[in-house]
């Protein structure tokens, strides 16, 4: 699991974050993206790429997303 | 700002450019003017002073804050612009050439390039009010939208006084009521259309782009109220001919200057304290806002014609200086996004989009002008100076967006795409 911390991060330097690691994604790696909000233009991004996302709000202001190029990887499992 | 963009609903990257690009051409006869007639610029309602504050207003701001609503309206309202391809030409070409007519038509002094602007800018501007006003409504409680809502308003409304004004100068018969009907045209202008708009955005952007703190909701839930109910007594109390029309002034100074304080707080408490060169045009953009609310409350006072001229200056640089740090931020990021969504790996990083030395340049002209114009009220030589480095900023800025859409299209044609394993 690839960590991504964005929330001290002006926007939009987390989305740029973000695709950066996903070009350089395995098929069996996850990206753990924590953020302050929900990056919904990252999601249009990864869905056109070949890639799929889990998002959900942990608590305000802290968004917690995993991210993989993995068809069949469960990301239900892989939240902490 | 774009936490609901979607490249289905976002208007193809031309469009926004094509409004950002004609802004470099429309300041570069402006900075011609200051040049050639500095002295003729400072002097009050001379024509051509007026032909340079209308390609101020209409070919640099209006120009660049209507190509930003074709973006904004789809990624904050959610119901995007319809046609924005042939309704994006059709405002910019109307826009484009009643902006060339007015500035003429004060230039030469021709009744009928005045009749030819009211036709072209009446159109460009009812065209676009009846475009995006509808979008919204319709259970909109955004207060984002709310001060978009009050800004198209108070555009159309500074554009049918405008037209009024116009038949005045085409036959030369000023009425009894033509100062009134300036007052109100100034302030439906820069304060309904120019301020309105810029506070609407800060609340959203300010928060999201640099982490600070949010706007109270209080002041985002009433600003535009205030604004609103002040317009409205002021332009009344100014057509029925009353006296006191200044105490409305008075409301929106002290409205401005608490927007103004609070936005440079927030800026200053910031979280992350990274250079970035947007964040020196929003602090540079709103400290003259400061100056110019200040200038005309001390006019209000003291009646000076230093002093108005400093505000109507220092209140066009606000403006010009919150929109360059917004292009500066908003080029880049849609460079990206377009080529990322499109699955380009190579798509540039947005910092190499318009590289910093670039924007520092830009913002270090900008700055040097606005110092020359302002001092230049009192020195005329260095109002002229303010030319030069105007149309040295408006060359770099040209250069700049120039450089972002050969990087765009360079990407589009050789760029590799994303491979799904």
């Amino acid at each position: 699991m690839i960590l991504l911390d964005t929330r001290e991060f002006d926007h939009p330097i987390p989305l740029e974050m973000a695709v950066e690691a996903f070009k350089n994604l395995r098929n069996d790696e996850v990206i753990h993206m924590v953020h302050r909000r929900e990056p919904l233009p990252l999601f249009e991004i990864l869905s056109k790429n070949g890639g799929r996302y889990l998002s959900s709000m942990r608590e305000e202001g802290i968004w917690d997303i995993y991210i993989t190029r993995s068809p069949d990887l469960d990301l239900e499992a892989c939240r902490v | 700002m774009y936490s609901g963009l979607s490249l289905d609903q976002a208007p193809p990257l031309g469009i926004v450019l094509r409004f950002f690009l004609a802004v470099p051409l429309f300041g570069a006869p402006l900075s011609l003017l200051i040049l050639i007639h500095p002295a003729e610029l400072l002097t009050p309602l001379h024509p051509y002073s007026l032909a340079a504050l209308h390609l101020m207003f209409l070919g640099v701001m209006s120009m660049s804050m209507i190509g930003a609503l074709f973006q904004m309206q789809s990624v904050l309202g959610g119901k995007p612009i319809p046609s924005p391809l042939g309704n994006g030409l059709i405002v910019h070409t109307l826009l484009s050439l009643g902006t060339l007519a007015l500035a003429g038509a004060f230039f030469v002094s021709a009744p009928v390039l005045f009749v030819i602007a009211s036709v072209l800018l009446g159109s460009a501007i009812v065209y676009t009010v009846q475009l995006v006003l509808p979008l919204l409504f319709g259970g909109i409680t955004h207060d984002t939208l709310r001060g978009m809502r009050l800004a198209l308003v108070s555009l159309a409304l500074t554009a049918l006084l405008g037209i009024v004004m116009a038949s005045s100068y085409a036959d030369a018969s000023f009425g009894p009521r033509h100062e009134a009907l300036r007052a109100s045209h100034y302030s439906l202008g820069l304060i309904g259309w120019v301020g309105t708009l810029i506070i609407a955005v800060a609340f959203q952007v300010v928060e999201m782009f640099y982490v600070t703190a949010p706007y109270s909701a209080w002041c985002k839930r009433n600003a535009f109220w205030i604004i609103a109910g002040a317009l409205v007594l002021k332009t009344v109390t100014l057509l029925a001919g009353w006296e006191y029309a200044w105490g409305f002034d008075l409301v929106i100074a002290a409205l401005l200057l608490g927007f103004a304080a609070t936005t440079l707080r927030r800026l200053r408490e910031r979280k992350r304290r990274v250079s970035d060169v947007s964040i020196w045009f929003w602090n540079l953009g709103v400290s003259l806002l400061l100056l110019a609310v200040l200038a005309h409350t001390a006019s209000l006072l003291g009646a000076t014609d230093a002093l108005e001229r400093v505000a109507l200056i220092a209140f066009a640089l606000f403006g010009l200086s919150v929109i360059l740090g917004m292009m500066g931020k908003i080029v880049p990021f849609l460079v990206w996004f377009h080529l990322s969504s499109a699955g380009y790996l190579d798509a540039p990083i947005m910092s190499n989009v318009i590289p910093a030395f670039r924007a520092k340049l830009l913002f270090g002209l900008f700055a040097s002008a606005a110092a020359a114009l302002l001092l230049g009220v009192f020195l005329p030589a260095l109002f002229a100076a303010g030319g030069i480095l105007g149309a040295l900023m408006f060359a770099l800025l040209f250069s700049n967006l120039l450089g972002a859409l050969r990087l765009y299209r360079h990407t589009l044609a050789h760029g590799t795409r994303f491979t799904q394993e």
